[in-house]
């Protein structure tokens, strides 16, 4: 069985529309829960560009900086929702406008 | 024993982080014990020093580790520093409630070190963003680790999504950049580079925001005063100073490698941040009324004085650049070290409370003295050697407005820091019975202080050595 | 029209609708299913893209464990339903201009920069797969060792992190 071939410019083309989708959230919601996923989905699409671009070259590189970002992104959820779980524990809230107790 | 030779500060630093953890249960039943973890970290870290000034020094520049690092002065430099910066740090964690009796605050001191030393020295994309990370990672943690305290706990939050944002972003560059010429190695990036393009430019500012955040430069500073008045005063003195320093060991590495084409269209851009940055930091620095939060915006300025080196783009602007990140380091943790010390007598960071302070404790008044007057570049202490290196860097490259930007800055500045020192030397407490107020001063936090004031006089009188180290280490760029 | 084409397609809009239902979602639950959802198309993009590894790593670690953490944050904080105004008013429009141009910018660049007509084989066979799998792994051990030892810091420093932020001190509340 045999596979035809896909542009590299689509897969470009579609982790752009998803890095600005996630960028879309983090601007829009207020959720703390949301826009940490927001965030998430933008490291996503920075992941796909990434093998597509190891497939055009046919280097491994790609592929094992993914594998970087992922236990990257495993440690940054792990040490984010554990802030999260610290700040609704002081606040009762992880709605990003009530935190405003810094102000000058 | 040669091949592990780049790396020995950072396997120095490891072996303390597990060690201090692996104390951490012997010492837990015995209350009276518990400082000994700060001596341990502190008396470690200077070893971890000593050992690699004596056999970890470069005798070039070669890349190590498959090329994840590069050996240099540079590097080498900027490392020798976090060591310093991490263990006077660690004597201010002693003299903090809640912090000097945790052997994970000690710890994670350690990782953000750590990770440091590696962003000082990575020279590839890979191991660039994993530096970054191991950096940022525990520093999150640090700011929000008075976790009953909401303005901590808010501090560590907004740093966390901030700095997950920001390296989501800088991240979707280094994509970009490696699609663009299939290599992640910067020495090699910067060969395939050369053909500049307008997509050039969308990828530069990508990763040019990533690490604008880092070092807060306008209009990615606005987190900085937030976080830096949350987290716990120590912490807030090493994020303004080693984290930004590495941030910018990372800005002029990149940029000397892997942009030096693009510099022509770049030092007008970067010229006008460098403006609007010193602007906006100092302006707002006008108006605060906690000292804090005021040194929060001084040192977004102080990162605007900083990138007028990196604009003038020559040996002599990166020299400038690496001796004012130290002189400004030395300065400003001396200056949170005194924050912190007043904050936990008077419980309050406002101007108020500095009100008398030369007569509740005439040490305290005397670093005060040295701390504001080096950050507004009084000479003779260090901030003015270090601006006027700048400045003379901007001048020689032909920046003479910037130059003259700078210096404007510079006396908006000093109006602010006198305010603080017009309370510490020229008013009185309420009751004008300062006598009976004294403020005590723990010895780590003592030590602390008299190092400080000695290396901002030292460097600042002696600085020909130094600035001969930072002229080393900026000519393993070129 | 080839087959894979067709796969690419629907597998794209899958993933363009669940990135669009987190936006939009008033119900956190549902915002991270629709993630997950999001994960695993683009695992299938990895497989498409002969990266098989990245592919069962992508399920693993992002849809086993991260999500999973998510979600086990939003029952335990029962932040599950979101409050109505949950999307800022003022600043929606102003974002969603920003996104539109910025999203018109990038394609436009990356088309022109691109036009190299480069296709990407989807991958033919299974087994020349392990043979990547080998060649990586030895990649890793070898040029990358020193980052993958410095993950192995990171994922300490995180334990620690998530230790210290969460476990409740002895006599206090809260």
């Amino acid at each position: 069985m045999n596979f035809g071939s896909i542009p590299l410019t689509y897969y470009l083309v579609l982790s752009a529309a998803l890095f600005t989708m996630g960028a879309l959230g983090v601007l829009i919601r207020r959720n703390a829960l949301i826009i940490f996923m927001s965030v998430e989905l933008m490291l996503n699409a920075a992941n796909l560009a990434f093998v597509a671009f190891a497939r055009q070259y046919g280097v491994f590189t790609g592929q094992l900086f993914v594998f970087f970002v992922m236990t990257v992104a495993a440690a940054e959820v792990a040490v984010g929702l554990a802030l999260i779980v610290a700040i609704f524990r002081t606040k009762h809230s992880i709605d990003v406008d009530q935190m405003s107790s810094l102000k000058g | 024993m040669t091949t592990i030779l780049p790396i020995l500060p950072e396997l120095l630093l490891l072996a303390l982080g597990i060690l201090i953890l692996t104390l951490d249960p012997f010492l837990k039943k015995d209350e009276a014990r518990r400082p000994f973890l700060g001596w341990f970290t502190v008396a470690s870290l200077l070893a971890a020093l000593t050992v690699s000034l004596l056999l970890a020094r470069p005798a070039g520049a070669a890349l190590a580790f498959g090329g994840m690092i590069r050996f240099d002065w540079l590097g080498f430099l900027f490392k020798m520093f976090f060591l310093f910066a991490a263990a006077v740090t660690a004597l201010l964690f002693m003299d903090a409630d809640k912090l000097n009796r945790r052997a994970e605050a000690y710890f994670l001191l350690v990782a953000a070190a750590l990770g440091m030393c590696l962003m000082a020295s990575a020279a590839d994309l890979v191991m660039l963003y994993l530096a970054i990370e191991t950096t940022s990672i525990p520093l999150y943690i640090l700011a929000g680790f008075l976790k009953t305290d909401d303005k901590s706990t808010e501090s560590g939050f907004k740093y966390m999504l901030f700095g997950a944002l920001t390296s989501a972003v800088l991240l979707y560059g280094f994509s970009l950049v490696y699609g663009f010429t299939g290599k992640t190695n910067l020495y090699e990036l910067g060969l395939h580079f050369s053909n500049f393009n307008i997509v050039a430019i969308g990828v530069t500012f990508l990763i040019l925001a990533g690490l604008a955040f880092k070092v807060s430069l306008f209009p990615f500073h606005f987190w900085a005063p937030d976080v830096y008045e949350g987290a716990p005063t120590p912490v807030a003195g090493f994020l303004s100073t080693a984290s930004k320093a590495a941030g910018f060991a990372v800005l002029i590495r990149l940029f000397t490698a892997v942009f030096p084409v693009l510099n022509a269209d770049w030092s007008l851009i970067l010229a006008i941040l460098a403006t609007l940055t010193m602007t906006v930091g100092n302006l707002i620095a006008l108006t605060q009324k906690s000292v804090k939060r005021m040194l929060a915006y001084s040192s977004i300025a102080h990162a605007g004085y900083a990138m007028i080196g990196v604009v003038a783009f020559s040996e002599l602007g990166m020299a400038s650049v690496v001796f004012y990140l130290i002189a400004y380091a030395l300065t400003n943790l001396l200056a949170f070290g005194i924050v912190g010390i007043v904050g936990r007598a008077a419980g309050s960071d406002e101007f108020s409370a500095y009100n008398g302070l030369s007569r509740r404790s005439a040490g305290l008044g005397l670093a005060a003295l040295v701390a504001f007057l080096s950050l507004a570049g009084m000479p003779p202490f260090v901030g003015f050697v270090s601006k006027f290196f700048v400045f003379a860097a901007a001048v020689q490259s032909g920046w003479v407005w910037l130059a003259i930007v700078g210096v404007l800055n510079s006396i908006v500045g000093l109006y602010y820091y006198l305010n603080v020192l017009k309370a510490v030397y020229l008013y009185r407490m309420e009751n004008e019975d300062e006598d009976r107020h004294p403020v005590p001063v723990s010895r780590p936090a003592a030590i602390a202080l008299v190092i400080l004031v000695a290396g901002i006089l030292l460097i600042g009188t002696l600085f020909g050595p130094w600035f001969g180290l930072a002229t080393r280490a900026a000519a393993a760029l070129f | 029209m080839d087959l894979t084409l067709i796969l690419f397609i629907i597998l794209a809009v899958t993933a363009i609708a669940t990135a669009l239902g987190l936006l939009i979602s008033r119900n956190a639950v549902y915002a991270a299913l629709f993630l997950v959802m999001n994960f695993a198309c683009v695992a299938i993009f990895y497989l498409l893209l002969g990266a098989p590894f990245i592919a069962m790593a992508q399920v693993t670690v992002y849809a086993g464990a991260i999500m999973v953490l998510f979600l086990f944050v939003i029952m335990l904080l029962g932040a599950e339903k979101l409050p109505k105004g949950d999307v800022l008013p003022v600043q929606r429009p102003l974002a969603i201009g920003a996104a539109v141009i910025l999203l018109a910018e990038a394609v436009i660049l990356l088309v022109q920069r691109f036009q190299s007509t480069a296709m990407l084989q989807a991958p033919g066979t299974v087994e020349n797969s392990m043979d990547s799998l080998r060649e990586m792994s030895g990649l890793l051990f070898t040029e990358y060792l020193l980052p993958f030892e410095v993950t192995s810091i990171l994922l300490l420093v995180a334990m620690v992190g998530a230790i210290v932020l969460t476990k409740q001190e002895k006599g206090t509340r809260g």
